[in-house]
């Protein structure tokens, strides 16, 4: 009789088949460290940037001379009686009434959004702690509000995010309000994917030079950021440069030199779009807040394309200025925009 | 109908069950709300139950719904085993071919262990302890599903996404599965747990036992099986061969229990062992074996408990009680051991904890992580915050949802965000701007309170390079803090940070 060997050829090359094809499988895997391989596929001069072709404007944020659109004169929407404004600034009881009038003396949201964009909405959703009432974070029918103008001029897809750092994604949509009113708008509230986020070159950046970012907000055509504007214990206040590091996983490293990497990460994103609720403030005890007496009704939003000037002027809701503020002042020193509120056209509208 | 189509029901019941007892486990994975029923299984539990109730010395209201067990016990016998529990579903589904003739070298008196188990873990409870508990089967399904099947699951998941997001024409059907999944069934924070290895070699283990005999555990060990099988011995419709009987011992070759003894001189199903599968009946020859009514209780076995042997389990219970007591803890408290919300003293908890780990696995943040010594060794497996893997959430009560036995008490948000459950304590020597003059503050960034409980001082100081520069210090107000440890959580320090909570 013959003896069977203890395993056959057949089952043999089974096995390594297997082996090999999940040793093929697990090289693909990328460790946590920032490899040339995993920044290969980010183009760090995709995003909307002065330079490149992607925004819709012709605009600047860094030179306001050159602030006429090149684009309104072909928009469908009924143009604008004035031109458009550097920085807007809506007050008015109807947060959704402001949002709109901001948005149009900015030459409207046709200035931004072409037909079959692909639109993502960051407001500041840091917690799932508390209702819209306790400024914590952005009001949900700005919010909404925005949503709706972006579908309205012609975007495929409207996604509004964040990465709280209190109690997860979905708790905090449903707490803030936020999930409701974009739904109700006809946009989607999008779960930030941990596996998507990519290491990214920042090409400017002073003190940081990579980062790890979602790259979806780097890719879409356009990135809508909504701060609300409150205290904040580190930076004095947050606004719209410190929103963006809802973007970024690991903030804790931001830390160490929070005001110049703030700055540094808003030369990698450049927001085309800011838009600054101050419905309602927190004026102490922030960002997490949760004491009604540290909340002022303002009313008001300001928009513009310059992340620094609408953040410059939201000091000034504070008795402060841009120079107290210091991604504010490491912002314009790099160039991203413009700090100096007498430089440049700001309309101011009251709405009853 | 025949007792074929009745044993396809069985299946169908058992299945049925059994993906309902799934659905449930994913329906309360790091939520902040609970669906309702979400401890049905652990509430019909009499093993807990009794356990719990015993050991707290109070009637536990939501353990109401393990009479509803005892009295189908009572009246039909262990359909509990045969129909309903899922780790007893599983064990009948994993069956090997030599199983059965591996089991007859077996002495049935190894039975005997699931009743001193089931009087040890009792004699445990009745002097407070509920350390045994850990061996309630729900629990030990529920323990390894939530630290270590799942964590599994989900890094496995995350894993493939990130290799195949490197292939960007996926990326849109990757996008699109994830907005299916992430934050429904996938939790959006990868879960981690210690101690995932020992539970899973104790889950494990109890499946490959199933080499040595068909359902090992349930057989042998289970005690919750043992209380449902004493019950048995009284109900009143039983599983009975009758008269015309040949002796072929069909009905013994498929009982997967082995609840028949085929001992010649008295060929008989022994009610206690017998879990309703009514595959017997359906293998039945002359079709002669059905339920018959029966007042009297079921015969002695010869590996039924005595009462030498109970009085044995009385005192092993008493020794453990002893030796679980007298551990360390008994002379030095864990500065580290935080309970979750709303436990105030720790005798009760640990008398009121069924060890089930529904806590862990709704917790948002994973915070709850399963203890090995650091609450004493009778403390094993009780949930313990650990603020470094995770928070607990201010805008969350879900721990309370969850918990079968109203250890962790179930309170309103407002109340919960008042109790304290530690005191963080900056260790100047390490944290960044104290020890290193370099601009941090993240803990009173994340500090929840609405009066922040860490407070900042600007102070002139000498950086790490030497410079003067300003920078802002925090320190703790004692009064304001309730302990969250969110502050812990995020110190950007390598390792332990430098600031931690203790237990208050």
């Amino acid at each position: 009789m013959k003896r069977r060997p203890p395993i056959s050829r057949r089952t043999f090359i089974k096995l390594t088949a297997t082996v090999a094809a999940g040793a093929a499988l697990a090289s693909c895997t990328p460790r946590q460290s920032p490899t040339e391989a995993s920044t290969a596929r980010i183009n760090p001069t995709l995003p909307p940037s002065p330079t490149t072709e992607t925004v819709p404007s012709g605009t600047s944020p860094s030179t306001p001379e050159q602030s006429t659109p090149t684009e309104t004169s072909t928009n469908p929407e009924p143009s604008p009686t004035t031109s458009p404004a550097y920085l807007a600034v809506v007050h008015g009881p109807d947060p959704a009434a402001i949002t709109r009038a901001a948005i149009e003396a900015l030459g409207g949201m046709a200035a931004f959004v072409s037909a079959g964009y692909d639109v993502i909405i960051k407001p500041n959703i840091c917690t799932d702690y508390h209702t819209p009432e306790y400024a914590t974070t952005t009001n949900p029918t700005v919010v909404g509000t925005l949503v709706t103008m972006c579908l309205e001029a012609g975007a495929k897809r409207v996604r509004v995010m964040d990465y709280p750092f209190g109690g997860t994604a979905t708790s905090a949509y449903a707490t803030s309000g936020i999930g409701d009113a974009v739904e109700a708008a006809g946009g989607e509230m999008h779960v930030m994917i941990p596996a998507k986020y990519t290491w990214v070159d920042i090409p400017e950046g002073r003190d940081i030079t990579k980062v790890k970012i979602y790259p979806d907000t780097l890719e879409a055509d356009l990135l809508i950021n909504v701060p609300i504007a409150k205290d904040h214990g580190a930076t004095r206040l947050t606004l719209g440069a410190k929103n963006l590091m809802g973007v970024i996983l690991d903030r804790d490293m931001m830390h160490m030199n929070l005001s110049q990497r703030i700055a540094d990460l808003t030369s990698l994103v450049r927001p085309p779009l800011t838009v600054i609720d101050a419905v309602r403030i927190l004026t102490a005890n922030g960002p997490t807040g949760g004491d009604l007496a540290d909340v002022k009704q303002m009313d008001t939003v300001i928009a513009s394309r310059d992340v620094v000037a609408a953040d410059a002027y939201a000091t000034t809701l504070f008795g402060l200025t841009g120079s107290d503020i210091g991604y504010i002042t490491a912002s314009a020193d790099m160039g991203l925009g413009t700090m100096d509120l007498s430089s440049i056209d700001i309309q101011e509208i009251t709405l009853g | 109908m025949s007792w074929r189509s009745w044993r396809r029901v069985r299946q169908a019941v058992q299945i049925a069950f059994f993906v309902f007892y799934i659905i449930l486990i994913f329906s309360v994975v790091q939520r902040r709300v609970a669906p309702p029923l979400a401890d049905i299984f652990f509430r019909l539990d009499p093993y807990s139950a009794l356990g719990a109730m015993l050991a707290s010395r109070q009637w536990i209201a939501k353990f109401a719904l393990a009479l509803v067990t005892v009295g189908v016990t009572l009246i039909i016998g262990r359909v509990w085993c045969g129909w309903i529990c899922p780790l007893g579903s599983l064990l009948e589904w994993v069956s090997f071919k030599k199983a059965r003739k591996r089991a007859a070298s077996i002495s049935p008196q190894w039975r005997l262990a699931k009743y001193f188990l089931l009087a040890t873990s009792l004699a445990l409870a009745l002097f407070g302890g509920l350390t045994l508990l850990v061996f309630d089967p729900i629990a030990i399904f529920t323990r390894t599903l939530t630290t270590a099947i799942l964590p599994g699951l989900f890094y496995a998941v995350n894993s493939v996404e990130t290799a195949l997001y490197q292939v960007s024409f996926l990326s849109p059907a990757l996008d699109g599965f994830e907005g299916l999944v992430r934050g429904v069934v996938i939790p959006v924070e990868q879960p981690a747990f210690t101690q995932n290895l020992a539970i899973a070699t104790l889950f494990f283990g109890l499946i490959a036992l199933n080499l040595l005999a068909h359902r090992f555990w349930c057989r042998y060990l289970c005690p919750l099986g043992a209380l449902l099988g004493l019950l048995s011995k009284f109900s009143l419709f039983r599983p009975v061969i009758g008269t015309s009987c040949t002796q072929c011992t069909r009905c013994a070759v498929v009982c997967k229990p082995g609840a028949i003894d085929t001992d010649p001189e008295d060929f008989h199903i022994m009610p206690a062992e017998c879990t309703v599968c009514l595959d017997c009946m359906a293998n039945c020859k002359p079709g002669d074996i059905r339920f018959r009514y029966r007042l009297k209780p079921a015969q002695t076995e010869e590996f039924d408990i005595s009462r030498r042997q109970a009085l044995g389990a009385l005192a092993s219970g008493a020794v453990g009680v002893l030796l679980l007591g007298t551990d360390l803890r008994l002379r030095q408290d864990n500065p580290w051991q935080i309970r979750p919300p709303g436990v105030n003293e720790e005798d009760t908890f640990l008398s009121t904890c069924i060890r089930c780990s529904q806590c862990m696995k709704i917790c948002p943040t994973t915070a709850l992580q399963p203890a090995l010594t650091q609450a004493g060794l009778e403390g094993l497996w009780t949930p313990l915050v650990v603020p470094r893997v995770g928070y607990c959430d201010y805008g969350c009560t879900a721990c309370g949802q969850v918990c079968p036995s109203g250890a962790i008490p179930l309170l309103t948000l407002e109340k919960k965000r008042s109790m304290v459950i530690g005191k963080a304590s900056i260790d100047r020597n390490r944290c960044l701007p104290w020890a290193s003059g370099m601009q941090c503050i993240v803990c009173e960034e994340m500090c929840p309170t609405p009066q922040k409980a860490i407070r900042l001082e600007e102070a002139e100081v000498i950086d790490s390079s030497g410079q003067a520069s300003t920078v802002k210090r925090p320190s703790v107000l004692r009064d304001l803090c309730i302990g969250c440890g969110i502050c812990e959580h995020y110190c950007p320090l390598e390792g332990d940070a430098a600031i931690r909570v203790y237990d208050a």
